[in-house]
């Protein structure tokens, strides 16, 4: 069902202020959301002064600094810092990416960090995405061949065959796109949503899956597919720049056209 | 969902629009707004079947200042449902999904909306 505002127990209050105890006049204005699930209270956003003479230049890099000197409290997941594990993915300055790839240079004014939108919060920028897990697990992402395992050959894919999977074999699952559609939002738990649909493609696509017809049948469905409206909040907001709006067009003309 | 203690994070509050997600629900809304102008057409003939008092009073309300813009409102509504439904069609043949062709055919959507009102009131009221 679609709910426009927050849930009462999810209204953001005004937090605390945590002032630059340095020098330096070279500071940013850094506003976070919080919630801490061993108090029994509203969600609030904290504001930090960070100095960034001595930061680097991702938010991630920010997110860290406040960790190590202003509030060891602040939780954040992270864990490669070069955009390869997906873990950081949150919604800075209103859209979703990957901290550890964001540049804070390229914000002007204020910067406001708040958790992946419309899921369950864990801690802080913590977010629970067990239901995208297993709608992911739902897909199937596997080779399905009836070739033995026993054969002792890998099996073969040309040149353009292997092509066909560039721009999806990419995705590294961090949730930005799909946290960032409103019919996800309103439809999480029908609707796959952008990022395991643009996954199913990928197996779709794959010239040594012979499960294709499978694998279309079983998104063709009116909740699961079709609720894609081409908003493309996906597109601009992933972080690797690849496309799912485009990947679930395929499937659509796919279907369309079988 | 909605977890009764885990609270829900924000969403619309703090999402940033695009021009792709404006014109998405833009043409939603464009799409009811049509309804209700088949409605307000099928209504003016409605009128007419009761006769001439009846649809004088019709005029009259069309004619006014209000009634203009409710007009124009509806013509606006259907140009940019149809240039927006004709965008539609191009993603479903598997054309502009890249984000600078989307943005571009977006404002395309928008600036010809405005443009096929206005010939349209021009060719109507005969200036053109």
């Amino acid at each position: 069902m679609v709910q426009f505002n927050l849930p009462k127990n999810s209204k953001i209050l005004k937090g605390n202020y945590f002032k630059n105890k340095t020098e330096s006049s070279n500071i940013k204005i850094v506003h976070i959301y919080r919630w801490n699930p061993e108090k029994n209270e509203n969600p609030r956003e904290d504001t930090f002064e960070v100095d960034l003479n001595k930061c680097g230049n991702k938010v991630l890099d920010i997110l860290n600094k406040i960790k190590n000197d202003l509030d060891s409290s602040l939780t954040f997941r992270k864990s490669c810092a070069h955009g390869v594990c997906g873990s950081c993915a949150m919604n800075v300055d209103g859209v979703n990416t990957l901290s550890c790839m964001k540049s804070h240079k390229d914000i002007k004014g204020e910067l406001r960090i708040f958790p992946l939108p419309h899921l369950k919060v864990i801690k802080d920028l913590v977010v629970d995405l067990s239901i995208l897990y297993k709608q992911y697990e739902s897909i199937e992402p596997w080779l399905k061949t009836s070739k033995s395992k026993f054969q002792k050959n890998e099996i073969n894919q040309s040149k353009e065959s292997r092509e066909k999977l560039d721009g999806l074999y990419e995705c590294i699952m961090c949730a930005c796109c799909s946290t960032s559609c409103p019919s996800y939002w309103w439809n999480g738990e029908s609707y796959l949503g952008p990022a395991v649909l643009l996954q199913a493609y990928r197996w779709i696509s794959d010239s040594r899956d012979e499960d294709k017809k499978e694998r279309l049948k079983m998104v063709a469905d009116k909740l699961k597919l079709y609720r894609c409206h081409t908003i493309m909040n996906c597109t601009s907001s992933c972080p690797k720049g690849l496309n799912p709006a485009k990947a679930i067009g395929s499937i659509k003309k796919m279907l369309a056209t079988s | 969902m909605n977890d009764l203690k885990n609270p829900l994070s924000p969403h619309l509050q703090i999402y940033r629009w695009h021009i792709s997600s404006l014109l998405s629900i833009s043409h939603r809304i464009a799409g009811v707004i049509n309804l209700l102008a088949l409605i307000s057409i099928f209504f003016w003939v409605l009128t007419l079947s009761f006769g001439e008092d009846n649809y004088n009073l019709f005029l009259l309300a069309i004619n006014s200042f209000f009634g203009k813009f409710v007009l124009i409102g509806f013509t606006w509504s259907m140009s940019f449902h149809l240039l927006s439904g004709i965008r539609h069609l191009f993603w479903d043949l598997g054309y502009g999904f890249e984000i600078k062709t989307a943005n571009i055919s977006g404002i395309i959507v928008i600036v010809f909306s405005f443009v096929s009102t206005i010939i349209f009131w021009l060719l109507a009221r005969g200036f053109i």
